[in-house]
């Protein structure tokens, strides 16, 4: 795929590189718990080759959880976080206890969703946010959909999307330190944000200058 | 006096946004590197008076690369340079012996302020 | 001058708060609700009016609101409600406070530097009504009000996986009323289902919250005993046992009275399954019926 220049895409990693670093130092301080995020790999293709590469990317997973959130400004563009189904349930140990009793006025079930969504909410906002931040951006998300089941039939995750549009695929594995959680976090850049994003990363290495 | 800095990163844009960041009137002599392996053997071909050394790099990564120039010269003056600077990582690389941190993306004003603490550093020994 | 008229005419609540947690902006649909004018509330920190608020996951979605700019949602189903405003147009529901669901999120400066945090609050108890009646009819036993048998059997399967994971003591009690059969026969069907609804009235007011109980089929009831270990369910047995053993119903001008027997399982090293709990709690039912009735029996 030649939509970017070798030097585009050294820029695009290294912005990444600092806006993943700087969330997970972020997110450590706000929820108070070590995260590790791997140095995010990019790549750039079609939306009808993602299906494939989802499923060459999650694998050994049963059943999951999917969670994807929109969100939209100049850098718009979905973003996915998919874990093992059974890992819910530490989240909810790791995030719920505290103020919020499972057994009082939430069933169990509901209660992992409502978690699961709020620490989606929060990766994807702090990776996004830091993103947008060192761009000097501003961008507005729509509210996280969590669903669960079997691991298969990934063309759904992107049936919204037009297949014939370039996008840029962003893959990073979190890990909740110490609790043996972890996941996979994914970011589709959509078309439209291509050439604004081309521009902002030669904008982005110019203000260092000033 | 710093004279000789060597910047080591596996990225070329953020070595060229480091060597951007670094005062030009000051006559400093940079190399680069781009992994950890060659750090090291960058630092004991050159002798840098100071190291800016990325963590997260292939091969070998910034921990181990400044665990073992810190093994070659125990007076090596190292500064990490991550985006990741929650108190777990920093713990970890001041442990093994980098003498501060300098938070990415660099800026003017936060290399400068690290300049002058390492000269400080240098002259009172 | 448009904005703020919108501000003030939507239908929804709007407060915006500067990062020290002061009220920054309270919109008239708050004023209405809270019965707190803005000028008595602008200035204040918003825990002084609402200190249920000051909790850790308030803080940690204004932190991250704060530091990212992302938006937090808060569902009624998690939080039920934000600000404790009495329900106005609840149907016959059971809510006593309006069914709130909530966004937070960022406002920024001219130089995109984030200044303040909004939260929206949306009316949602209407809906909640129609879920939580949805809900009920679903899980309900039509006759005694109690759960049904399929709620139940969700429920045990929920509560056996949780308690083995936290490696809890959990124990299931079946109770089945002794000589139904012949109630039936000697005062007629009504008086049989008379029988089933003061009975589970009076086993309802004798058990805790977290406990649930089920009818699972005729005269058959199931009590499912979180954090509760077999013989502290056998005392819990015996004193349903006593109760019902001593109480009297009055069904027309004649008074009723009957035993119940009962039978205990808990959650042990070797019981694999939620099925297996049951069953083990209905041999030990069995067990119960054959010594002669009116008995607690533990598996």
């Amino acid at each position: 795929m030649t939509l970017f220049s070798d030097e585009e895409k050294d820029i695009l990693q290294e912005v990444m590189n600092i806006a993943f670093g700087n969330a997970t130092a972020d997110l450590a301080e706000v929820i108070d718990i070590f995260v590790v995020l791997t140095v995010p790999q990019i790549q750039v293709m079609k939306i009808s080759e993602l299906p494939t590469y989802f499923e060459k990317n999650i694998h050994g997973f049963e059943r999951i959880w999917k969670l994807d959130q929109e969100f939209w400004g100049d850098f718009s563009g979905s973003g996915f976080l998919i874990f093992p189904e059974q890992i819910g349930k530490s989240l909810v140990e790791l995030f719920g206890t505290g103020d919020l009793d499972p057994t009082e006025n939430n069933p169990f079930d509901s209660l992992e969703k409502e978690i699961l969504l709020e620490v989606g909410n929060i990766l994807v906002g702090a990776c996004v946010g830091k993103i947008a931040e060192l761009l000097d951006t501003r961008v507005t998300y729509s509210p996280p959909i969590a669903s669960q089941g079997e691991c298969s039939n990934f063309a759904r995750l992107v049936e919204n999307y037009d297949s014939d549009q370039t996008a840029i695929i962003m893959k990073t594995v979190f890990e909740f330190e110490n609790h043996n959680i972890s996941g996979l976090l994914f970011f589709i850049t959509s078309q439209d944000s291509i050439e604004w994003l081309k521009k902002s990363l030669y904008d982005y290495l110019e203000s260092f200058d000033e | 006096m710093i004279k000789k800095i060597l910047i080591v990163d596996d990225s070329p844009i953020a070595r060229k946004i480091m060597k951007t960041c670094l005062p030009k009137d000051r006559g400093y002599e940079i190399s680069e590197a781009t992994n950890g392996q060659e750090g090291i053997d960058k630092y004991l071909s050159v002798k840098p008076d100071l190291t800016f050394m990325d963590l997260t790099m292939p091969k070998l990564d910034g921990y181990k690369a400044t665990e073992e120039i810190k093994k070659i010269d125990k007076n090596a003056m190292i500064v990490a340079a991550t985006a990741d600077i929650q108190p777990k990582s920093l713990e970890r690389i001041m442990a093994l012996g980098a003498f501060t941190v300098l938070k990415k993306p660099p800026r003017k004003s936060s290399l400068e302020e690290i300049l002058d603490k390492v000269e400080k550093q240098l002259t009172e020994k | 001058m448009i904005f703020s008229q919108i501000f003030d005419m939507v239908n929804v609540g709007i407060v915006i708060l500067d990062k020290d947690y002061n009220v920054f902006k309270w919109n008239r649909w708050l004023e209405a609700r809270s019965k707190i004018p803005s000028e008595k509330i602008i200035g204040k920190s918003i825990f002084e009016f609402f200190p249920e608020l000051n909790k850790s996951w308030f803080h940690r979605s204004f932190k991250t609101v704060m530091s990212f700019g992302n938006f937090s949602f808060f569902s009624q189903k998690l939080h039920s409600y934000f600000f404790p405003f009495k329900a106005s147009n609840a149907l016959d529901s059971k809510f006593e406070y309006m069914q709130q669901s909530c966004t937070m999120g960022p406002i920024r400066d001219k130089n995109n530097a984030i200044e303040y945090v909004y939260i929206m609050v949306q009316d949602v108890t209407e809906i909640a009504a129609y879920e939580q009646k949805l809900v009920e009819l679903n899980t309900e036993d039509g006759l005694t009000g109690i759960y049904n048998r399929r709620y139940l059997e969700k429920k045990i399967e929920e509560e056996f996986a949780r308690h083995q994971r936290y490696a809890r003591p959990f124990s299931v009690v079946m109770a089945d009323i002794d000589f139904f059969k012949k109630i039936n026969d000697t005062y007629g069907h009504q008086c049989g289902d008379f029988v089933l609804q003061e009975f589970t009235k009076t086993i309802s007011a004798s058990i805790r919250k977290v406990d649930i109980f089920a009818r699972y089929g005729g005269e058959e009831f199931c009590l499912l005993l979180p954090e509760t270990p077999g013989k502290a369910a056998e005392l819990v047995a015996e004193n349903l046992r006593d109760i019902v053993e001593k109480s009297s119903y009055r069904y027309g001008d004649t008074d009723i009275r009957f035993t119940v027997s009962l039978g205990i399982s808990e959650l042990s090293d070797g019981v694999e399954s939620a099925k297996e709990l049951l069953t083990r709690a209905d041999m030990a039912l069995y067990k119960a019926k054959k010594s002669g009735r009116n008995k607690v029996v533990l598996h």
